[in-house]
């Protein structure tokens, strides 16, 4: 493999490393926060994706519009999906907030597929390529690149230096001190869910600038997520980063050097191994209450 | 009302008379046993009613034998999963991998060594048994419970997806075709595994749920039953007192992955093709186990009422609205309102509506509430 080449992998696997990373970023601050595992994280990202393809593509809508859009959309979805299927149950038992969360990932996906088909669609404009260092980089990759890395950045900012930050990382820590110390729990958990949601829309949002999609694009990198997660165990957010970014080179030099979808099956491997030897994950503290 | 209330006091309604007969019934240890018997009988003949007209309808314009068949496999796989998960509280969301092992581990042995479907199921049963006493022996050494537990059994099945989908000698993603009767045996016929019609294969799935509910109440009725259900209680408490915990669980999921491979086996013979996509979608965990959610956790009964409801529910509806996915919505919406509103499932309905009639004031029960909670 020539350096140039090589290097251009590298940008991919720091891109969907990022990508990998924000959608396990929100699906971590639900599970820290909530003690839920929520299934429907994919089917948010779908949403996503479908908003930026759409308002792009059909409604002729400049990036910079569909973008934030989409983001803010699936926060107003995150929360309605809280407030109607999770907070009802929230202190019911683990399996049952599984099996509603995918119930809503049932109804999303279908629902998505039901309007916009299941064929795969793509922006229709090209965004061109641009030479770097003598590497060849796609616009589209380098734009997602920058925006994942940009909220990574922010996101990670507003949990360590922010108010609501505090108090969201606070009630992940404990739930029930957050409670004794005056943050108003319920609240936080609609906005965590809010937040997680939005985070999934935006990860979402910047799929369709380097890939074609389709509804069951979200099933592939929620597995992925929860992967990352449980490697940067559960509910810790620098781990939800960092593993990211190690499932993100391990599935893009797995593409390259393991045949069909041997990197998924890498994948798994390390996912079973740390689970089995160290659920608590990288960063995570004890599992075991 | 005051003239109601009276009578009520003093003797029992008629429908009291009937819930106090019903309730004495169900704490009969055979009870459970007479209601199969009761749902197997009306399962015998149910194919043979649908083209029989009544008031010019007839049950056949809704209800096809195929779409029987399709609740019977889900109804199966329910029942296997509960003797699990119902039972012991070990909540698995990846029976994808042994309804997958059963179809693939029957489909290679026949196409490569020419083995009778027959043997290749019980041959893909027991694979299937070692996949589940594996994860079983990894998940619980090392004490995953939960959503660690769940994930694991997840991850375990999507492991298997991704294997036959890369491996070329598994089939790869395309699969396996079924072969013609004729290359292994005298032709159709129940040797062979396969038939001309639909009809043999309803009683081929009948006769599996048949054994499948025969084997999960006696399991529940045994002491081995008690042991699992301590376990679903409280595992930590049932350690304590010197139940084996580990032990049980490895049995609880070994006996499960058996018999969900079954359904997986017949789902091979019935359908032409078998591909990664089919038998180990990341769907299939969630068919397998809606039945037994819906129709209640942990009870016999259950999985067969909740299948009678989800399938022909869903495919009804997917027929008559003619929306792709749309069956899948109908999904969605049962297994978000049944944990909401109903999570003990179906089989507590018709105590919960005699509940609901006496908060409207519109029934005023003679007998009192407690231990009318039967489990199914």
């Amino acid at each position: 493999m020539d350096p140039s080449t090589a290097l251009q992998y590298v940008a991919f696997a720091i891109l969907l490393g990022g990508i990998y990373g924000l959608v396990a970023l929100g699906l971590t601050m639900i599970f820290g926060v909530m003690d839920v595992i929520n299934f429907a994280h994919g089917a948010l990202m779908v949403v996503g994706m479908y908003i930026v393809w759409w308002g792009t593509n059909e409604l002729g809508l400049s990036l910079f519009l569909t973008i934030p859009i989409a983001v803010i959309a699936l926060f107003v979805l995150g929360v309605g999906i809280h407030l109607s299927t999770i907070a009802p149950i929230i202190d019911s038992s683990q399996e049952n907030q599984l099996i509603v969360t995918f119930g809503v990932l049932l109804i999303i996906v279908s629902a998505i597929e039901i309007v916009f088909s299941a064929d795969p669609q793509r922006l229709e404009f090209g965004l061109g390529s641009v030479q770097f260092a003598g590497v060849y980089l796609p616009l589209g990759q380098l734009y997602a690149l920058i925006i994942a890395v940009l909220a990574v950045i922010i996101a990670w900012a507003f949990l360590q230096y922010t108010q609501l930050g505090r108090a969201i990382r606070g009630t992940a820590d404990n739930r029930d001190a957050a409670q004794y110390v005056g943050i108003n729990v319920p609240r936080i958990d609609y906005l965590t869910f809010g937040f997680g949601a939005a985070l999934a829309g935006l990860a979402g949002a910047v799929i369709p600038l380097f890939q074609s999609i389709d509804p069951h694009l979200g099933d592939a990198y929620l597995i992925n997520a929860f992967v990352i997660v449980v490697l940067g165990g559960l509910g810790s957010f620098p781990g939800a980063l960092i593993g990211g970014m190690i499932i993100g080179f391990v599935h893009v030099f797995g593409q390259v050097f393991l045949p069909g979808s041997g990197y998924q099956i890498a994948i798994f491997l390390i996912f079973i191994l740390v689970l089995l030897l160290k659920p608590s994950g990288l960063l995570g503290g004890d599992v075991h209450e | 009302m005051s003239m109601s209330e009276s009578t009520a006091q003093t003797q029992p309604s008629r429908i009291d008379r009937a819930r106090l007969r019903y309730r004495t019934f169900r704490r009969q240890w055979y009870s459970t046993a007479v209601l199969l018997a009761g749902v197997f009988g009306i399962l015998l003949v149910l194919p043979l009613t649908l083209n029989l007209y009544a008031f010019g309808l007839s049950l056949g314009t809704w209800v096809s034998v195929h779409m029987l068949i399709l609740t019977l496999v889900w109804a199966t796989t329910g029942q296997a999963w509960n003797m699990m998960s119902g039972y012991t509280g070990q909540f698995s969301f990846g029976h994808a991998a042994f309804f997958g092992l059963g179809a693939y581990g029957t489909i290679i042995l026949l196409n490569t060594a020419g083995l009778n479907p027959w043997l290749g199921m019980l041959v893909g049963a027991t694979i299937a048994s070692l996949y589940g006493l594996l994860i079983g022996v990894l998940c619980f050494r090392y004490d995953l419970r939960g959503h660690y537990f769940a994930l694991a059994t997840l991850a375990f099945a999507e492991l298997l997806r991704h294997t036959f989908n890369t491996v070329s000698q598994l089939g790869g993603a395309s699969g396996f075709f079924r072969p013609l009767p004729q290359e292994y045996a005298d032709g159709f016929g129940l040797i062979a595994f396969q038939f001309e019609n639909a009809l043999p294969y309803y009683y081929v799935i009948l006769a599996f749920l048949i054994v499948v509910s025969a084997i999960s109440l006696v399991i529940k009725q045994s002491r081995l039953g008690l042991y699992l259900f301590a376990i679903r209680e409280n595992e930590n408490a049932a350690s304590a007192v010197g139940i084996p915990t580990y032990r049980y669980k490895l049995v609880g999921i070994t006996v499960s992955a058996f018999f969900t491979a079954w359904a997986g086996a017949f789902w091979a013979m019935y359908f032409n093709t078998i591909r990664p996509e089919t038998v180990y979608d990341i769907l299939v965990n969630v068919e397998v186990l809606l039945p037994a959610i819906v129709g209640g956790i942990g009870t016999v009964l259950g999985p067969i009422v909740g299948a009678f409801l989800v399938i022909p529910l869903a495919e009804i509806a997917r027929q008559s609205v003619d929306i792709a996915g749309f069956d899948h919505v109908i999904y969605g919406v049962l297994l978000i309102v049944i944990v909401l509103y109903s999570p003990k499932g179906v089989v507590s309905w018709p105590a919960r509506l005699f509940e609901l009639l006496e908060d409207r004031g519109l029934y005023e029960s003679t007998i009192d509430d407690e231990n009318m909670d039967n489990d199914e």
